[in-house]
């Protein structure tokens, strides 16, 4: 601490104006090896800050040579820095750690790069014909109930045209619930958006909106409508892409005009195997109600 | 382990140098002052005052008593290590790529950059003939074949001059009779880097095409390869295991348009004889440009675009650590 002598009373220093700052002092534990240096400065606020730099004083043996070139001037840019590291110059880093690869995973460590390891906790595969949770190739009942499941497959087609017709779209569940005493905005009050609708009605109907993903890099637009267009007549494909290296970022979304079609290219295109990778088909949530 | 940062360099490292003894570590970056450090605290002895331009090669003599450095400022310097004193100057006609010491610290080799007209060259001088640098009257010109040379090493006992070139060519030069002894193609793209091991038996080379090689040294024949996924900068050889780091990371004009978690600027250790990565160190927040290891093999250090130098003691997790055969 600074000596106490000089001013009796720290109202008296605050009084005094604190531009004398006390003399740095050095102390040295030849007991640890320790040196404390403190020095005290001005920071940028021309606040009065403490500063304690604590070093390990270590003896080394070395060769004479070494020990010569220690003894060295500093010169240039470092003429004038005291003896010891320059803390603007030698910064102690945070701790690292060597991350070890073993040999054999060596292949699975780019962890965040492999897109399928990603995808594994979510169930996204899922087979085409137990509706297990791997890949309809590896599929252990491939021989014995892929024949059935293509049967059963023809059947349901025409059944699924007409059950997919009266389903309501899930948008207006979004603005029904809203009873109780909370305040609801204006825009989604019961029948706010309803003149919204009616503004922007005819631009799109989102009820027959796909949304595609696992596409590979190198998709195109002009792909997806060669791939979606025997499902039906499509108003409008939106590819995302990367602003920057204009690559696919791996998703599309497919607006058909017809609900129905649209279910027809889910059933027909998920799980469907393109350019190496397996698509995954399935209805686009209405945009506004994920977070 | 807990790395020691070192900045002294305003623009990104090009080259890291330890001498012999491993306790002062050299630096140069595209700023145009080179940096002389003691490896065992981080502190900074001093800086080489003169250059008027990025500073692309650093090399020190075999007892510390002189520093040699290339600059684009189109001259290649001399100084005295203990005070930082400029002792010679040669003047070339374009940037200076590359330059070293040979093992004996008597010759003198620098190469110059093909452009403004110039043609890309090997000078060698001998230090003991003290006309031939005053009077800039090198002992050897060797002109250099199309592509130019991107780095060059002393080969052991002075006899040989080993260049990596621009297209990827590895040529062993003899330094008796000026001659092309060996002439390899094994990398499809430049040459970033040249290390020898301990003993100067191999090198290994650091190349843009994603792989870092290892060569030997009489016949340039080809060794191993350690492949990763992005351009290696630099390479070196561990003197004390079998274990080789790489550096490297996307070009640096690449890196404003992706993440620090794409870029992958770690350094990167791989056995030297099974040629499988090992470990990985992060740190740097940019590529890495150059690495070195202390002379004793119980540290490393890389320079980065980012325009640190990171100084790493290698704790006892790396000297405990054991690949499964």
């Amino acid at each position: 601490m600074p000596d106490i002598d000089a001013n009796p009373s720290w109202a008296d220093q605050v009084e005094d104006g604190d531009d004398v700052l006390p003399p740095p002092t050095e102390d040295f534990h030849a007991s640890t090896g320790t040196k404390i240096l403190t020095e005290y400065k001005f920071n940028d606020d021309d606040k009065k800050v403490k500063v304690v730099r604590t070093f390990k004083i270590e003896k080394r043996k070395v060769s004479k040579s070494i020990a010569t070139r220690k003894a060295w001037k500093k010169f240039g840019a470092a003429e004038k820095d005291a003896p010891g590291p320059n803390p603007s110059n030698t910064i102690i880093s945070e701790d690292v750690i060597i991350q070890f690869v073993h040999s054999k995973d060596s292949q699975l460590n780019d962890n965040d790069e492999d897109p399928l390891n990603k995808i594994k906790g979510q169930k996204m595969v899922s087979c085409r014909i137990c509706k297990g949770d791997h890949w309809t190739t590896k599929c252990p009942y491939k021989d014995s109930l892929a024949p059935l499941q293509e049967s059963l497959d023809e059947k349901k087609k025409d059944g699924d045209a007409v059950d997919a017709a009266p389903g309501a779209p899930p948008g207006g569940a979004a603005a029904a619930k809203a009873p109780g005493g909370k305040y609801v905005p204006p825009n989604l009050r019961d029948g706010g958006n309803r003149r919204g609708e009616s503004m922007m009605g005819g631009r799109k109907d989102e009820s027959a909106t796909i949304r595609v993903t696992n596409l590979s890099e190198d998709t195109r637009e002009a792909d997806l409508q060669e791939l979606f267009k025997p499902f039906g007549n499509i108003s409008r494909i939106y590819l995302a892409k990367d602003k920057v290296t204009g690559q696919s970022k791996g998703f599309a979304f497919i607006n058909f005009h017809r609900r129905e079609d649209a279910a027809r290219a889910i059933q027909g295109i998920s799980g469907f195997g393109y350019d190496h990778l397996i698509l995954n088909v399935e209805w686009a949530k209405p945009s506004g109600t994920n977070p | 382990m807990k790395p020691l940062m070192l900045h002294g360099h305003d623009r990104a490292l090009t080259q890291i140098k330890y001498n012999r003894e491993g306790d002062l570590l050299f630096s140069c970056a595209k700023d145009s002052h080179p940096n002389v450090w003691y490896s065992i605290n981080g502190e900074r002895l001093g800086t080489f005052e003169g250059h008027g331009g990025a500073v692309w090669c650093i090399d020190v003599d075999w007892d510390t008593s002189k520093v040699m450095t290339g600059s684009a400022d189109n001259t290649c310097r001399l100084w005295d290590c203990s005070t930082g004193v400029q002792l010679e100057q040669f003047d070339t006609r374009s940037a200076v790529r590359t330059c070293g010491f040979s093992y004996s610290g008597q010759l003198l080799m620098y190469t110059t950059d093909s452009t403004m007209g110039q043609k890309c060259e090997m000078r060698i001088y001998d230090s003991r003939d003290s006309a031939q640098i005053k009077n800039n009257e090198p002992m050897m010109v060797l002109p250099m074949p199309a592509s130019k040379v991107t780095s060059a090493v002393w080969g052991p006992l002075d006899q040989t001059v080993i260049s990596g070139h621009e297209n990827g060519n590895i040529i062993q030069w003899d330094m008796k009779e000026g001659e092309m002894v060996h002439k390899v193609l094994d990398h499809s793209k430049q040459i970033n880097d040249i290390q020898f091991s301990k003993d100067m038996t191999m090198f290994i080379t650091a190349s843009k095409d994603n792989t870092a090689k290892l060569f030997d040294t009489q016949t340039l024949t080809h060794k191993k390869t350690y492949k990763t996924e992005r351009p290696v900068n630099s390479a070196a050889v561990s003197p004390l295991k079998p274990h080789v780091i790489l550096g490297g990371g996307q070009e640096a004009m690449d890196v404003t348009t992706t993440s620090t978690r794409i870029g992958k600027f770690d350094a990167r250790l791989f056995n030297l004889i099974f040629a499988e990565e090992f470990g990985r160190i992060k740190g740097h927040f940019g590529p890495i440009n150059t690495v070195a290891f202390q002379p004793d093999g119980r540290g490393y250090s890389s320079g980065g675009e980012d325009g640190y130098i990171r100084l790493h003691q290698f704790d006892s997790q790396y000297f405990e650590f054991d690949i499964e055969y």
